[in-house]
């Protein structure tokens, strides 16, 4: 069985994905340590927040950790399917070293595209019974009746997939319904 | 207005808040305070942003309206029929997890 500290890959996708995250996050003990993000190359603003928040962190928790890791973008918005499944492998290229460098005990994600790559790549690392890493999905509060492209596809791969409103919880009995958590 | 980092200050001195439906302006809002009236964009119709506004409707913390019926709507509305929004809660998720890694 697993003994503490568990490390942590954390996803942190554009805008409000990673302010979500960091509160997901905010009331984590420090057993969940050293934290990895992993964030898209395009994006400025999630750094400077993950920044903020360790910082505010080391404040309470002296021996606080993390590291900030960058793969390329594995969909824009509204991109088609074929070349969605093209630059999600060519982001797999990226994702699965930076797994199987990290071998996180725990990987979390609330739904950017950035997220599959790298969820797949644990999971494929599991398979190959190089590190089995527990994968949790949180579906973002935004996605009340649906859930999103990405967690269309890690319902399917996560060991815990956690949705915010009681309609997804009918749709998707597999799923785990705490209420509002952001 | 555009490349402000952030718009908590103006929202902190508003009575009133038009907005929107996207799910960070909304909840920004709800989470001030503050009374929200929530303006559709009818082309957008199939847009999945409308599914939080949509709830929030539902749940009486927002009003709700679209670019025409606006002012029918500012000039009929309550506000102390809004209900407050709750915040969410971060530490049902770090007791998840501590349960599922053994931690409790």
């Amino acid at each position: 069985r697993r003994t503490p500290p568990f490390s942590l890959l954390v996803v942190a996708g554009s805008g409000g994905h990673t302010t979500e995250i960091l509160r997901l996050l905010s009331c984590l003990s420090e057993s969940y340590s050293p934290r990895h993000y992993v964030l898209a190359d395009s994006d400025k603003m999630s750094e400077a927040k993950i920044r903020s928040f360790e910082q505010k962190r080391a404040e309470t928790f002296s021996e606080s950790q993390f590291s900030l890791d960058r793969i390329p973008r594995s969909r824009e918005v509204r991109q088609s399917w074929v070349s969605s499944v093209l630059t999600t492998l060519y982001s797999i290229l990226y994702s699965l070293p930076l797994t199987y460098k990290r071998k996180p005990d725990l990987i979390l994600c609330n739904g950017p595209g950035t997220c599959v790559p790298v969820c797949l790549s644990a999971f494929l690392l599991g398979l190959l019974r190089i590190k089995r890493t527990i994968i949790v999905y949180v579906e973002s509060i935004c996605r009340v009746e649906t859930l999103s492209l990405s967690g269309k596809i890690l319902y399917y791969f996560s060991d815990y997939f956690i949705v915010q409103w009681p309609d997804l919880k009918k749709k998707y009995p597999k799923s785990v319904y705490l209420g509002r958590i952001v | 207005f555009r490349f402000k980092d952030s718009l908590a200050e103006d929202l902190q001195g508003a009575d009133l808040v038009i907005s929107h439906a996207g799910a960070g302006s909304c909840l920004e809002t709800l989470e001030k305070g503050k009374p929200l009236i929530v303006v559709i964009n009818d082309k957008l119709m199939n847009n999945h942003q409308l599914e939080l506004a949509k709830q929030l409707h539902r749940d009486g913390c927002v009003l709700y309206c679209n670019c025409s019926t606006l002012v029918e709507t500012l000039q009929s509305m309550d506000l102390s029929a809004l209900k407050p929004f709750p915040p969410g809660q971060p530490e049902k998720f770090a007791s998840f997890l501590d349960k599922v890694f053994g931690l409790q």
